[in-house]
C-alpha cells in the first residue's frame, strides 16, 4: 500500500495525542512504515489541536497534505470543520457530536456554526461523507468517559478501505491500556465499531 | 505499546518500535554511552530531556533539570572537558541563552563527544521566533547534523559523539518541530554494557589552561584551529553515511535537500510521478562538503535547493559555484518560501514550479473553497486550563490594578493571559524579560528616587513571571530593579512545575532525577535580594490575593508577590492516578441572572454561555473544581453538584 492518511482533530485535553500514538503503534505492528505528526506545549491547552497518522511506503513526512485525508476523525464537530481542507474528495468525516463551545462564542465574540451548516460544507463543498456519534454517551455507557477517545478508535476502524483489521486495533489498545481498563476499554472499543457499523449501513 | 522509558532502555536489538524524534535521540545517546546529560526544557526539545531523566538512574547517566540553558551548556560542557560523553539540550532560542560560552567553546573544543541538541520550531507552534540554529553552526564553525527522520535522528545522535571526538570539537544535532514531535519506526541498536548495567561513568580532567581558560593570549591562537578544524570536518563529511547522491546518475536537473526537507522531496517526487533528478541528500547543512556537491554537479543544467528557513545550503553552494566557476542556474529561496515549515505542499509546488509542472491536486481550489469555511468556524486558541491559578490571580491583578496599569508578562503558559477575557499581558520578549520590562517602563514613565526630577503621574506597573521562569533569567533582573530602586510590582506564579513543557521540577520544587535536591523558596531569595515588600498568597482564595496585590501597589520600591498553587493540570493528573475525586460546580440557574461576569471577566473554559436560556452553564466534563467562579460570582449562582471524577 503506497499510503493511508487519517487526521486526527478535537480540543486540547481530549485525548487526541494517545489515540494518534495507538493509531500509529497498530500501523506499526501490522508492518506499515509510519508517521505520527503532532504538537506539543502551548498549542495543546485547550486550544485546537491536530494529528496526523500516516503508513504505507510512501510515507515520508509526519504531515498530511491538504487533499489527501482519506479520513478525518474529529473529537468536536466544529473541528471536523476547521481541519476540512486535509478531506481528500470522498473521503469520510467520523465526527464526534458534542460540541464544546469556545470562550469566545460563549463572550459573543464568535458563533458556532450549526450541525446542518457542517455538513453541507463538508459534504457539498468538500465532497466528503460526513457520519458522527455521541461519544461520550457511549463512553459512558462503556463506563467512564474517558474512553470516548478508543470509541472514536472503534468507529474509526470501520471506514470503508480502512487497512487495518478491528480486532488487530482492538488488541493494541488491550495490551496498552491499565490492566484495570481493559474491560471498559474493549466495551467502549465495540460500542464505538457498532456506531459506526450503523451510521455506515455495513 | 509500551512505555517509552522502558522502551529506551530495551535490550532488543533490531526491535523496531514507533517512537517520537525526541525519544529516539535519547535512545539514540544511551546507545552511544552517554554519562552526563543536563538541559533546560523547551519545546520542542523537552521530551528528550524527561526521558533521560526518567531512566537516569537506571542507566547510570547523571541526568540535571538546569535552571537555564547556558548553565545546562556548561554544566554538560565540563563533563567533556573531563573525557565523558555529555549532551545537553535546549529549544531554539535556548541557545540564545547559552550562546555566551557556546561561541567561545568552539575555540577550546572538547575530550568527550559533546553533542548540543537545539530544536527548532519553525511556523513558531509555541515560540516567539523561528530562527535557524544551522545560522549558530555557521556563526561558531562547528558542525551541524540534521536528521530526515526519526530513525535518522537517532543514529545521527551516535554518529555525533563520535564525529565530536575524532575533531574535539562540539557537535550540533539540530531537529525542528517535525522531527521532535514526529513518531517514525525506529530499529533499535546495541546498547552498551555500562548503560545496561546501570553503572556511572566518571571522568578526568586534566589541567590545560591555554586550552580552557579563554584570556585573549591563549584564544588568539586557537581561532586558527577553529578554522581548520572545521575544514578538516567538511572533508570528512563529504563520507558520511547521512549525506549521499541517488536519483538519476544522468539527469540533467538536480534537488538538494537538507534534514528533513529530504522527506518532503522524495514524498512530492512521488506524487508527481517523477523520476528523472538526481538527489543530493544532505545530513550535514553546515559545513556542507565540496567533494559531494563537485560529484553532484556534475552534468547538471539546473539546480533547485530544498530546505526550510535560512537559505544555509544555498549560500554555501552558491558561494562554492562561483568560486568553481559554475554557472548554472541554481534556486532555492526563489522557489521554497523562507517563513514557516516546510510541508509537502510547499515541497511539491517548488519542485512543480522548478520542473514546469502541474500540481498533482489543485491545491488553490482547495484554498477558494477553504477560505469560506474559514470565515464561519470560530477560532479556538489555547487558553489557561480550568482551575488555572493564574487565571485567579490575573484577575486579581486587574482588578486591584486597574485596566490602565502596565503588565509585563513572560514566557510559559501564562503568556495566554493577553487573550480575553483576562487581557493581563502587555508585553512579552524573552525568558525574564518581564522584570527589565517592568523596571525599563519604570524609569521611562515614572523615574527613580534620586533623580532630580520624576513623573508627577505615575503610572502602576504589574510584572508576572512564573516559578521557573524567576530561576532561568528573572533572578539578575530583580536584583537590577532592587539596586536601581524601581517601583514595580513582581507577581511570581508560582505553580510548582515547570507547567508549560511537562511539569518539569525547578529550585522552587525541590526535585531532581536522582532524589531530592535542596529547595530553594523565592520569597526567600526575595528577601534576601532586599525587596521592598515579600508576600506569599494561595491564588485560589481570590480575595486574599486581591488584597495582597492592593498592599504590594501601595508600597514604594520593589513588591515582590508569590501567588502559589500546584498547576492544575499537574494537580488533576496526580488526583486520576490516585483514583481521588474532586468537587464539580453546576450554575443555580434561579441565581444565573445572565450578568457573564464568569465569561466576560474571569473566563473559565469550563463555562459556556447558553444562548436559549441566557444563563451560564459549567460542563462537568471539564470542571476541574477550583470554586473560583463561585467567588467572582456576584449572586453565588455556582454551587457544588457533589463530587466526583467525571
Amino acid at each position: 500500500m503506497r499510503e493511508y492518511n487519517v487526521v486526527i482533530t478535537g480540543v486540547g485535553g481530549q485525548g487526541i495525542l494517545t489515540a494518534a500514538n495507538l493509531l500509529g503503534w497498530a500501523a506499526l505492528q501490522a508492518g506499515y512504515k509510519v508517521r505520527v505528526g503532532e504538537v506539543h506545549g502551548m498549542s495543546q491547552r485547550f486550544g485546537s489541536v491536530i494529528a496526523y497518522v500516516r503508513f504505507g511506503e510512501d510515507v515520508y513526512g509526519a504531515m498530511v497534505p491538504e487533499g489527501k485525508a482519506d479520513v478525518i476523525l474529529a473529537f468536536e464537530p466544529v473541528e471536523a470543520l476547521r481541519y476540512i481542507n486535509y478531506l481528500r474528495e470522498g473521503g469520510l468525516v467520523i465526527a464526534n457530536s458534542n460540541p464544546i463551545p469556545p470562550v469566545q462564542v460563549s463572550m459573543g465574540l464568535a458563533t458556532y456554526p450549526s450541525m446542518e451548516e457542517i455538513k453541507r460544507i463538508i459534504e457539498e463543498d468538500f465532497k466528503g461523507r460526513l457520519i458522527t456519534l455521541d461519544a461520550e454517551k457511549l463512553a459512558l455507557e462503556a463506563g467512564n468517559v474517558i474512553t470516548t477517545n478508543v470509541v472514536l478508535i472503534g468507529a474509526l476502524t470501520q471506514t470503508p478501505g480502512f487497512p487495518l483489521s478491528a480486532e488487530h486495533v482492538k488488541e493494541v489498545i488491550r495490551l496498552s491500556v491499565p490492566r484495570k481498563a481493559v474491560d471498559v476499554n474493549m466495551k467502549a472499543f465495540e460500542l464505538g465499531v457498532k456506531a459506526a457499523k450503523e451510521l455506515l449501513g455495513l | 505499546m509500551a512505555k517509552v522509558t522502558d522502551i529506551v532502555l530495551w535490550d532488543k536489538p533490531g526491535e523496531r518500535v514507533l517512537l517520537l524524534g525526541n525519544h529516539a535521540i535519547a535512545r539514540g545517546a544511551l546507545e552511544a554511552n552517554i554519562a552526563v546529560f543536563a538541559a533546560y526544557p523547551g519545546t520542542p526539545s523537552s521530551e528528550l530531556t524527561d526521558t533521560m531523566a526518567a531512566v537516569a538512574e537506571k542507566a547510570g547517566v547523571y541526568v540535571e533539570y538546569s535552571t537555564n540553558e547556558k548553565v545546562a551548556f556548561e554544566t554538560a560542557l565540563s563533563a567533556a572537558w573531563s573525557g565523558l560523553r555529555a549532551m545537553t539540550a535546549m529549544k531554539h532560542v535556548g541557545l540564545n541563552v547559552a550562546a555566551d560560552s557556546f561561541m567561545t567553546v568552539s575555540y577550546m573544543g572538547v575530550e568527550g563527544g559533546f553533542v548540543v541538541m537545539v530544536a527548532d520550531d519553525p511556523s513558531m507552534w509555541s515560540s516567539q521566533n523561528e530562527q535557524d540554529t544551522r545560522i549558530y553552526a555557521k556563526f561558531a564553525q562547528v558542525p551541524v547534523l540534521e536528521p530526515s527522520s526519526p530513525h535518522e535522528a537517532k543514529e545521527m545522535t551516535k554518529y555525533a559523539f563520535e564525529l565530536s571526538e575524532k575533531f574535539k570539537q562540539m557537535v550540533i544535532l539540530r531537529t525542528t518541530t517535525r522531527i521532535s514531535h514526529a513518531r517514525g519506526d525506529v530499529v533499535l541498536g546495541e546498547l552498551p554494557e555500562e548503560i545496561k548495567l546501570g553503572k556511572r561513568k566518571f571522568g578526568k580532567f586534566e589541567k590545560n589552561p591555554e586550552r580552557f581558560v579563554d584570556i585573549p593570549a591563549f584564544q588568539r591562537k586557537k581561532h586558527s584551529w577553529v578554522l581548520e578544524t572545521i575544514e578538516k570536518i567538511r572533508e570528512e563529511l563529504s563520507r558520511c553515511q547521512f549525506n549521499w547522491i541517488e536519483g538519476e546518475e544522468k539527469a540533467k536537473v538536480g534537488i538538494i535537500a537538507s534534514g528533513l526537507a529530504y522527506s518532503y522531496v522524495k514524498e512530492a517526487l512521488s506524487w508527481l510521478g517523477v523520476d528523472d533528478v538526481k538527489i543530493l541528500k544532505l545530513g550535514t547543512p553546515f559545513p556542507v562538503p565540496y567533494a559531494l556537491l563537485e560529484r553532484f554537479f556534475d552534468g547538471l543544467e539546473r539546480v533547485l535547493i530544498v530546505e526550510e528557513l535560512e537559505p544555509v545550503v544555498e549560500e554555501q553552494v552558491k558561494v562554492w559555484a562561483f568560486d568553481n566557476g559554475i554557472r548554472i542556474p541554481i534556486h532555492g529561496k526563489d522557489h521554497v518560501p523562507r517563513v514557516l515549515e516546510m510541508t509537502t505542499r510547499r515541497a511539491v509546488t517548488a519542485i512543480a514550479k522548478f520542473l514546469g509542472l502541474k500540481t498533482p491536486i489543485d491545491f488553490e481550489s482547495i484554498d477558494e473553497r477553504y477560505e469560506k469555511v474559514s470565515a464561519i468556524v470560530p477560532p479556538r486558541p489555547p487558553s489557561l486550563c480550568p482551575a488555572c491559578p493564574h487565571r485567579n490571580t490575573f484577575y486579581a491583578i486587574r482588578k486591584a490594578a486597574g485596566s490602565k496599569a502596565i503588565f509585563p508578562s513572560d514566557i510559559g503558559c501564562y503568556t495566554l493571559g493577553v487573550l480575553p477575557p483576562l487581557r493581563t499581558v502587555d508585553t512579552t520578549i524573552a525568558m525574564g524579560g518581564s522584570i527589565g520590562v517592568a523596571h525599563g517602563l519604570d524609569v521611562a514613565l515614572n523615574g527613580v528616587p534620586g533623580e532630580k526630577e520624576t513623573s508627577e503621574k505615575k503610572k502602576i506597573i504589574v510584572a508576572t513571571i512564573g516559578d521557573s521562569t524567576f530561576f532561568h533569567t528573572g533572578l539578575p533582573a530583580l536584583a537590577n530593579a532592587i539596586y536601581n530602586r524601581s517601583n514595580v510590582v513582581i507577581v511570581v506564579l508560582d505553580n510548582l512545575v515547570t507547567a508549560m513543557t511537562g511539569d518539569q521540577p525547578n529550585p522552587g520544587t525541590g526535585d531532581t532525577p536522582h532524589g531530592p535536591g535542596k529547595r530553594i523558596l523565592i520569597e526567600d531569595v526575595a528577601r534576601a535580594l532586599g525587596a521592598d515588600f515579600v508576600e506569599v498568597v494561595d491564588p485560589y482564595d481570590i480575595k486574599a490575593t486581591y488584597d495582597a496585590m492592593k498592599r504590594a501597589i501601595e508600597v514604594e520600591g520593589v513588591s515582590v508577590v508569590v501567588a502559589r498553587r500546584v498547576c492544575a493540570l499537574h494537580h488533576v493528573g496526580q488526583m486520576r492516578k490516585r483514583g481521588e475525586k474532586w468537587p464539580i460546580y453546576i450554575v443555580n440557574e434561579d441565581k444565573c441572572t445572565g450578568c457573564k461576569i464568569c465569561i466576560n471577566a474571569y473566563g473559565c473554559p469550563a463555562i459556556y454561555w447558553d444562548a436559549g436560556k441566557k444563563k451560564a452553564q459549567v460542563n462537568p466534563l471539564m470542571c476541574w473544581g477550583c470554586g473560583g467562579c463561585a467567588q467572582v460570582c456576584p449572586f453565588g449562582a455556582f454551587e457544588v453538584m457533589g463530587d466526583g471524577e467525571p
